[in-house]
């Protein structure tokens, strides 16, 4: 009988699977697909599990899911601490050495990034209403995701966090001045994000263009360039100006519905 | 199965008629195969609207994606375009063309701590819109001439014919504190503004987003509901609005003339139709009343 390939995330699956064994995304249930092209992250059921390296993940809960993970021996996983939501008691706890200590501080990142080891179980939220967007990520990939926006990553993806580039993009994108960067080498990775309400995806093709709110930014592929750009507004006799991100192709762009808007000027 | 006749179905929600084919109404995209959940007092429930749902208006559609902070997005016409707040604007492609919308009493709006800048946008081209909170996102199609009132910071976007207008509400009271009693403070429940939307030239389409869930009644002519104030959400014009004050009864420290504990309702008052979210701000609710807009008291 023909395996089933997840629409999400292009991994195939047993015949019998109604979840997606990599990423949880429901496999008999439609991808959502905008008229413009934004497909809807998948919601993923209460409870769905899926695996990684040998461990497992469970989404628990729809309206600010729980990731609850089942580490291995041997496996672990790293995340800024104040999404941990619990823990056994036995489950070793190490810090991440992140270089540009000062760097870190200057954006509002956490200087140290904590890491759980298995074997143990272990559980992340965020706080508010959204979704988690599981992210498979295949050997010799590369993401740039919004700051404060990981949930969790696991041990085989390299973490580095990237300047934005262009001072009007650090000052007027709404993003902050550093984006995280997650590059997989010889062996694949999964990365756990939370989107704010909803979370919609899109693939441009090389050359292609799309304006985004700097703030419902999420991640993208590195492969995409993000410029901002300036949109003149005049009210009466006083004039005001909004940046908008341009996202440029090829690669994916995630985005978020509900964030804190950046203000216009 | 063929199709019922245009004008077969009344969507109950919007009250247009339509083939009532394709699972939505096409006029506010409530599904039409569903039973109307009506709670024991009257309240509508109004249902969210399906994931990829389309709504159409003039010759342009608007879908809406997501379900917890849902996005409303546009394919607009050449001929059509919308205007919106700023700052819920999503995502755009390159070619719609934005523009701000010209827009009086700049300083009155931002007193009043509401958006400085509309925009407008013009097709051809996708662009979507989205608010800050979680909750419903919903289509208020206008009849020629038909106008609806909606409380301040609700609106989402609304068809390029809708004419907008903010009036004053005139739903507030005073406090007096302070250790002499010399600190005047004025309160303004409801807000201190209401966006006032009428369609000219032809029908038209409001989009509003709640957070929360969103119920909808009718009134009867002289009939009177008491809500929080912050829960309204849209009125017909014909809806009358008042402050009420309700003192509990018995006597402990809270209810001295100083603290002067009370309940701060608005009331709703027929005929016409009134909408209310489910989250709302609680008002502050001490302080003695020293002047208010002729608010109604019971005292129990």
């Amino acid at each position: 009988m023909d395996r089933i390939e997840c629409q999400w995330c292009k991994a195939q699956n047993e015949p019998d699977r109604t979840s997606c064994t990599t990423c949880g995304a429901p496999l008999d249930k439609q991808n959502l697909v905008s008229d413009s092209g934004w497909a809807e992250a998948p919601r993923l059921r209460d409870m769905t599990e899926f695996r990684f390296s040998n461990s497992t993940c469970q989404i628990e809960g729809e309206i600010v899911p729980v990731a609850e993970l089942a580490l291995a021996p041997g496996d672990s996983v790293f995340f800024e601490h104040h999404v941990m939501l619990w823990k056994e008691p036995n489950v070793p706890m190490s810090a991440m050495k992140t270089a540009g200590g000062m760097k870190r501080m200057l954006g509002g990142m956490p200087h140290i990034l904590s890491i759980a080891h298995g074997p143990g179980r272990i559980a992340f939220s965020r706080d508010a209403t959204g979704e988690v967007v599981v992210l498979p990520l295949h050997p010799s990939m590369e993401l740039d995701v919004r700051e404060h926006a990981f949930l969790a990553g696991t041990h085989s993806l390299d973490y580095s966090f990237v300047r934005i580039k262009g001072l009007a993009n650090v000052m007027h994108g709404g993003g902050g001045m550093y984006m995280d960067r997650f590059v997989t080498h010889s062996a694949p990775g999964l990365l756990l994000l939370h989107g704010y309400g909803n979370v919609f995806q899109k693939t441009l093709q090389p050359g292609e263009k799309i304006l985004v709110e700097p703030g419902g930014f999420l991640y993208k592929d590195s492969s995409v360039t993000m410029n901002t750009v300036k949109q003149g507004l005049r009210t009466g006799l006083t004039s005001h100006n909004m940046f908008l991100a341009e996202m440029t192709g090829p690669g994916r762009v995630g985005i978020q519905s509900m964030y804190v808007h950046h203000h216009s000027e | 199965m063929s199709m019922p006749p245009q004008g077969a179905y009344t969507c109950p929600y919007c009250r247009i008629p339509s083939d009532g084919g394709g699972g939505t109404c096409p006029h506010c995209g409530a599904p039409v195969d569903v039973r109307m959940r009506v709670s024991d007092s009257g309240w509508i429930e109004q249902p969210p609207i399906r994931d990829m749902a389309r709504i159409r208006f003039n010759r342009s559609t608007c879908q809406i994606s997501g379900t917890y902070v849902p996005v409303a997005e546009m394919n607009l016409h050449p001929d059509d375009s919308i205007y919106f707040s700023h700052h819920v604007l999503l995502h755009t492609g390159p070619d719609v063309q934005l523009d701000a919308k010209k827009m009086s009493g700049g300083w009155n709006r931002r007193l009043a701590g509401m958006p400085l800048i509309m925009m407008t946008a013009r097709g051809p081209g996708h662009m979507a819109l989205s608010a800050d909170h979680p909750g419903d996102t919903l289509a208020v199609p206008l009849q020629a001439n038909q106008a609806v009132d909606v409380a301040e910071h609700r609106f989402l976007a609304a068809t390029g014919n809708v004419d907008y207008q903010w009036l004053k509400i005139h739903v507030w009271f005073a406090t007096q504190s302070g250790s002499d009693n010399n600190d005047r403070e004025m309160h303004y429940p409801a807000g201190r503004f209401l966006d006032k939307f009428t369609a000219h030239n032809g029908p038209g389409l409001l989009l509003l987003h709640a957070p929360g869930n969103v119920f909808v009644r009718d009134l009867r002519p002289g009939e009177h509901i008491l809500v929080q104030p912050s829960s309204f959400l849209w009125k017909d014009p014909s809806v009358r609005m008042n402050l009420h004050f309700e003192y509990p009864r018995g006597q402990y420290w809270f209810s001295s003339a100083r603290w002067e504990a009370k309940s701060i309702w608005l009331t709703l008052g027929g005929p016409g139709r009134v909408a209310v979210q489910s989250v709302f701000e609680r008002p502050e609710a001490v302080g003695r009343v020293v002047d208010d807009c002729g608010a109604t008291r019971q005292f129990w």
